[in-house]
């Protein structure tokens, strides 16, 4: 059949004839292809550093999570059982774990509105409001961002001890008797969370400051002209136009704060009677310091999954409005 | 020209790292008397006082060459898990009695020779931090154990002569001491948190009360065990001690000031005491931990074991045996003072004769050290949370052994 060659298909070789000799007009895909390998190559070192240090790990958690990974797979990791989803079911019976996630959503549901707003406030103040050592203010609010944790750590027990410290000094100036505040099951963690509004202010100001000045002082100047007063300014002009900048920053600050960990590590370790217990520090434990690593892992895609979906959430709900 | 040295420093950079993770191994390991570097970690203040001593060791013993690495307490478990999982352990390493059972069952542990290293020679509380599940990986290198500081001039003041007999006692002093010496608090018990265990094993283990049995069985709602629940938390109930600490709280500096005239600890806070507090001398003592069914404290410290990768076995355990003799625990305890775990080393100089050295001695001997179980901070935490509802007076004693016996027995069986 196929020897048979018909005039059509000859005609056809023919009129291939001419696309043939356009051969060399692929030229450019190909030096594109040429183009292609030498930015793969380049590449490479961000792709290797890529695979071992991050694809590598996630695939590994999200298969150790299935496993009863513990100490003794330390030495031999092949020997890890395969258990299916027991380690998610247990999560979900673990008494410890759901006190931590409740612990980690008044955090955030807290913590968050708290930090964006006075974020937003001193950004607007250092912005309009104050016009002498304003570097001053600025360096002030952000230097707890850069500082070790540990520093803070000792700073702030000191302003929070029950009996020498700067709360209970004042207070006793005053007269009054100030509260055991990381002794106390109610206390320790709204104190941990303010805490962490002061270490986290900083960042938000700066994100901020950045979108206040990407506003074009004509519609300032505009509204003023149509007689608009601050707080007019403020809600009319201000918030609408900062919107982008409070997506971004509400986003990342939910994000840092369902992965809170240092706070309640260097300053309650969880407790009084696990009320800090954050789910990363609950992790930390189970993997660290008792090596069952599969249900540490597992403990880590919940929280990321949680993470995933609070973010798609507050994109969906803040980028609606705007439109 | 520059190529060749790049070479060369790589194959340098290589055999160095073969050498010192003992890659392509396989013999029989180096002989004891052979030209060698033993590999030590030590921990902590050990770790920073060793050096001296292995540079002596390597004065007297010019072919093998110590090389000591102190690591931070903070971070030495993980560093010796991933040590262990990468098979890069040093040839010799301190361990502590809670690490042991991991590290055992981990397999990265060379059993002792019985025959060279002799239990007699021991506090049998030191010894048996050693052993796992009968087999012997550690020899004891010093010893640690809880004995009662308090203030005597606050006690004379408070009208009592003498340190506590019994539990009872302890408790009618603490009331003393409040009441007639106007201390802030009668004693200082830790309330809650990491550990919180150790301060409750004199109880504990003094009411005849055990957290896991001799057969490795759940042991903490026996009725010994439920009564020292419940007298720790009798110190509590009453206000004798308080219920809030910071984490990583010192009773020292309220030791001083007289807020806390009486707490339990260890060796090291005589050293602190005289160092930090020297207007103190003379105005405290230690004593025994008081008698319920008998005088027991728990037995802390640390030992010496070899990895079982080690090429220098045969040196390892020479310098292991020096390190343990009597003599270089006395010398041990004159630069660290650590308690010697060889009792020889007890016979003679400031350990034989300082009274308060006597009370150490005493206590070390009847003291129990705590299970070489795998899973033992677990179960350690799992206490930890029943004393914490017992002294924050959400739980009964019985209650809170009850649920920690639970969880324990949850521990043990597997």
């Amino acid at each position: 059949m196929s020897t048979t060659t018909t005039p059509a298909a000859k005609t056809a070789g023919k009129r291939n004839g001419p696309a043939q000799r356009r051969a060399p007009a692929d030229g450019p895909p190909r030096r594109l292809g040429r183009q292609n390998a030498a930015g793969w190559l380049f590449s490479t070192p961000f792709l290797v550093l890529f695979a071992v240090f991050m694809a590598f790990p996630i695939v590994a958690t999200l298969l150790m999570s299935f496993t009863d990974f513990g100490l003794r797979n330390v030495t031999h990791p092949l020997d890890a059982e395969f258990i299916g989803l027991e380690n998610y079911t247990k999560l979900f019976e673990d008494e410890k774990f759901l006190e931590a996630l409740f612990n980690t959503a008044y955090f955030v549901v807290v913590g968050v509105p708290v930090t964006v707003l006075l974020g937003l406030l001193v950004a607007v103040l250092l912005n309009n409001g104050i016009d002498r050592a304003r570097t001053f203010f600025r360096v002030g609010f952000y230097a707890p961002v850069v500082t070790s944790i540990v520093a803070v750590a000792v700073v702030w027990r000191f302003v929070l001890d029950p009996t020498d410290g700067l709360i209970a000094g004042l207070a006793a100036e005053a007269g009054f008797t100030a509260p055991d505040f990381l002794g106390s099951e109610t206390l320790a963690m709204p104190s941990l969370i303010a805490m962490a509004v002061w270490r986290n202010l900083g960042t938000v100001m700066v994100l901020f400051i950045a979108g206040l000045q990407a506003i074009p002082t004509e519609v300032r100047e505009a509204a003023r002209l149509d007689g608009a007063g601050t707080f007019q300014e403020l809600r009319r002009i201000t918030v609408p136009l900062l919107r982008p900048t409070t997506l971004y920053a509400t986003v990342i600050t939910t994000i840092g704060y369902l992965n809170v960990f240092e706070e309640p590590f260097v300053m309650t370790q969880g407790g009084p009677s696990d009320s800090t217990l954050t789910v990363s520090l609950h992790m930390y434990r189970e993997g660290f310091n008792f090596f069952h690593m599969g249900y540490a892992s597992a403990m880590a895609y919940v929280l990321f999954v949680v993470i995933m979906a609070v973010t798609v959430l507050q994109l969906r709900l803040l980028k609606d409005n705007t439109s | 020209m520059h190529r060749t040295a790049r070479t060369v420093s790589a194959a340098l950079a290589i055999s160095l790292a073969c050498g010192l993770t003992a890659c392509g191994s396989g013999g029989e390991g180096v002989a004891a008397d052979a030209e060698q570097t033993l590999t030590v970690w030590a921990m902590g203040a050990e770790g920073e006082k060793l050096g001296a001593v292995a540079a002596e060791y390597t004065k007297a013993n010019p072919k093998i060459d110590v090389k000591v690495t102190p690591i931070g307490w903070d971070v030495a478990h993980q560093k010796l898990v991933s040590a262990a999982a990468a098979g890069t352990l040093p040839d010799v390493m301190q361990m502590g009695s809670t690490y042991m059972g991991e590290f055992a069952e981990l397999g990265v542990l060379e059993p002792v020779d019985t025959k060279t290293f002799d239990k007699k020679d021991f506090f049998p509380a030191g010894w048996e931090q050693g052993v796992v599940d009968g087999e012997v990986y550690g020899v004891p290198w010093y010893v640690d154990t809880r004995v009662l500081y308090y203030r005597t001039d606050l006690a004379r003041k408070a009208g009592v002569g003498k340190p506590p007999a019994t539990f009872a006692e302890l408790e009618s002093m603490a009331a003393a001491y409040q009441d007639k010496a106007k201390t802030k608090w009668g004693i200082y018990l830790q309330p809650r948190g990491l550990d919180t265990v150790q301060s409750f094993y004199p109880f504990l283990y003094s009411a005849g009360g055990e957290i896991v049995d001799k057969n490795g069985k759940a042991a903490v709602n026996s009725p010994a065990a439920v009564g020292a629940f419940e007298q720790y938390g009798a110190f509590f109930d009453k206000g004798l001690s308080t219920k809030s600490v910071q984490p990583g709280y010192d009773p020292l500096k309220d030791f001083n000031t007289g807020n806390v005239p009486m707490f339990f600890s260890g060796p090291w806070i005589r050293t602190l005491i005289d160092e930090q507090y020297p207007d103190l001398k003379g105005k405290w003592a230690v004593a025994n931990v008081p008698t319920g069914k008998s005088s027991t404290s728990m037995a802390g410290g640390s030992s010496l074991v070899i990895s079982k990768d080690s090429e220098h076995k045969a040196a390892a355990k020479e310098f292991v045996a020096h390190l343990t003799s009597a003599q270089a625990q006395a010398d041990w305890y004159r630069r660290t003072h650590d308690l010697p775990a060889n009792l020889a080393a007890w016979s003679s100089g400031e350990l034989a004769e300082d009274p308060g050295m006597k009370v150490f001695f005493q206590q070390m001997k009847t003291a129990k050290s705590t299970p070489t179980l795998p899973t033992w901070s677990e179960i350690s935490a799992s206490v930890d949370t029943a004393l914490e509802s017992v002294t924050q007076g959400k739980a009964s004693g019985r209650e809170a052994a009850g649920k920690a016996q639970a969880g324990v027995e949850d521990l043990v069986s597997r």
